[in-house]
């Protein structure tokens, strides 16, 4: 099996995308991370999906947890609808999240290329080389933990047998 | 003058070119600073960590890294966010009277606490509260940023200078709250008629939006109660030990250590808790200052600039006071203070040891000059800075010159108010 054989397409979002759009994204395909085009559209770094859930909650709650507390759920819900507004653009700018660069895998890489060049990078998502714009072709981590499984036999219990 | 007198002045004046500037970080110019001084032959180990006059002040160095310690605790209460939303509510959401009570609260906090971390602990909860008001947060910045350095003034252990300073002149607790305190409490009077004056027509108030400062839960701030008793308790010990100086017989720096080692003890935190808010760069830093200024004390260059400044002030300590207080608050609003009073004191410790009781105001005028010259500009101190980021990220950009316009106003009349108190106190 090789990382073409992985293959998925994802969304890609960029510096304009807001945070509604992207938790939306991220919501819709239980993704762990979002791919960002730079201004020419390439996808070029990877936020993973916590940092994008940071970007829905106020800094000043984020500066000082024990402000999360304070605030009841009826202004929580002000503070829901007001996050929407922010974009991918400040989380780029915010010198505390820190934005992977898109990790390349090779089409004929084997999984135990792909694997290792992912843990290496701690990457989530890889884009497979050759692919590009609107159809980039991508290897996510919950494919690659697919892929992997179908190498392993059964969980064996015969140890616990004996 | 020698070669090795002028490469060590050449040294100096280039680290403080780089530490003014902020081209390369200052812990880093420090320390090649300081190695410098010793390939140079300014100073050696001995020199370094041995001496009194020319090495590394091991009082401030552990007194901050006590205090860090506890106030590194003791913010893990929720305490400080506690305050200010209990203040904005017995405000009843009016903007003029919250952004009074939080200046008070801030430089309260300020005299015990090192004003950066005052300030982070009060900007968040500020933001809140203006978020809920849909005011402009920046006017209630500014002022915290300012009454924390005024505020920080007023004690030993409230501004790093003043930790410098009491080292350096021999100075207690005592006499910082003696001498400092009524001129601050003076001064924050004023500065909230300031704020009044610059800020009145910023603070718009909306009565219907009282109800989402009151609906605030301030209690669920507080997250750890046992851990706030404990820490409270311990700071308490810690101010009375420092109060009773003379009695306990104990350094400042040994009480603020015993201090962090019962709290350490009593609340049995993990140690990546407890040292998480140590700046360790900040005590590197210290260390590579006092090896810079103690190469030059080491080659004579402080005693003979010492002499000179004796011999052009006489008897005139008035006006050496004056002269030292605008300076230093000049100087200060333009560079860090750290470095600045690091260089300053032992000059300030000859000529006081020259001219005896007549010249102690001078140690005065150098602590109100630096702390309160650090209002000055965006840039003054490192609370300034600090703040100006916190603001930025909130999407409440705050401008060099918006920062500077209301910083000038607010150096300029408390340090010339700082003038007839002196004279009055010591002069008149």
């Amino acid at each position: 099996m090789r990382a073409s054989d992985l293959h998925v397409s994802l969304p890609i979002v960029a510096r304009e995308t807001t945070a509604l759009e992207a938790a939306r994204a991220i919501a819709a395909d239980d993704l762990v991370g979002l791919v960002i085009a730079d201004s020419a559209g390439v996808p070029s770094a990877v936020v993973s999906a916590v940092d994008v859930l940071g970007l829905l909650v106020p800094s000043y709650v984020l500066d000082d947890m024990a402000l999360a507390g304070v605030l009841d759920e009826e202004a929580a819900e002000e503070v829901w609808a007001k996050a929407g507004q922010s974009t991918i653009g400040e989380l780029i700018d915010d010198d505390r999240v820190h934005i992977y660069e898109l990790l390349r895998v090779d089409a004929d890489d084997t999984i135990l290329e792909v694997a290792a060049r992912m843990a290496n990078a701690r990457a989530q998502i890889a884009l497979i080389k050759g692919s590009s714009g609107p159809d980039a072709q991508f290897v996510t981590l919950t494919a690659l933990m697919d892929a992997i499984l179908t190498f392993c036999a059964p969980s064996d219990t015969s140890h616990n047998d004996a | 003058m020698s070669i090795q007198v002028i490469l060590a002045l050449a040294v100096f004046v280039g680290a403080y070119v780089l530490i003014a500037t902020e081209k390369v970080p200052r812990v880093t110019v420090a320390l090649v600073g300081a190695g410098l001084m010793v390939i140079i032959g300014a100073t050696d180990k001995r020199g370094i960590f041995f001496s009194q006059e020319s090495g590394i002040d091991w009082n401030v160095i552990f007194l901050l890294l006590g205090m860090m310690i506890i106030v590194g605790i003791l913010q893990q209460s929720g305490l400080f966010e506690f305050l200010a939303i209990w203040a904005a509510k017995r405000a009843k959401g009016r903007p003029f009277v919250i952004m009074v009570m939080l200046v008070l609260i801030t430089a309260v906090l300020s005299a015990f606490l090192d004003n950066v971390t005052t300030v982070l602990l009060i900007a968040p909860v500020t933001l809140l509260i203006c978020d809920r008001l849909t005011i402009s947060p920046i006017p209630f910045l500014i002022a915290e940023v300012m009454s924390s350095n005024i505020g920080g003034t007023a004690t030993l252990i409230g501004d790093p200078p003043n930790i410098i300073i009491a080292s350096r002149g021999g100075l207690s607790f005592n006499d910082f709250i003696v001498n400092v305190a009524p001129i601050v409490v003076i001064l924050l009077v004023v500065f909230v008629g300031l704020c009044w004056l610059m800020f009145r027509k910023q603070l718009g108030f909306d009565p219907a939006r009282v109800a989402r400062v009151m609906a605030l839960n301030e209690r669920e701030a507080i997250r750890d109660v046992p851990l706030l008793v404990k820490s409270l308790s311990v700071l308490a010990l810690v101010i009375a030990g420092f109060i009773l100086h003379s009695l306990v017989n104990l350094e400042p720096a040994i009480v603020a250590l015993l201090g962090a080692g019962l709290l350490v003890l009593i609340t049995r935190l993990e140690p990546r808790k407890i040292f998480a808010d140590v700046e360790w760069q900040t005590l590197l830093f210290f260390a590579g200052l006092f090896i810079m200024v103690g190469g030059l004390v080491s080659l004579g260059v402080i005693e003979a600039v010492g002499q000179a400044a004796i011999q052009a002030v006489g008897t005139n300590y008035l006006g050496a006071t004056a002269g030292l207080l605008f300076g230093s608050a000049v100087f200060s609003g333009i560079v860090d203070n750290i470095p600045y009073v690091a260089t300053l004191a032992p000059l300030v410790n000859d000529l006081v040891q020259a001219g005896g009781q007549p010249a102690q105001p001078l140690w005065w005028a150098l602590t109100l000059g630096a702390d309160l010259g650090g209002n000055a500009t965006a840039v003054g101190a490192s609370a300034n800075v600090v703040v100006l980021g916190i603001a930025m990220r909130n999407g409440h950009p705050i401008s060099f010159w918006t920062f500077t316009k209301y910083g000038l106003v607010v150096t300029a009349v408390t340090v010339t108010l700082c003038l007839p108190y002196l004279w009055l106190r010591y002069f008149a």
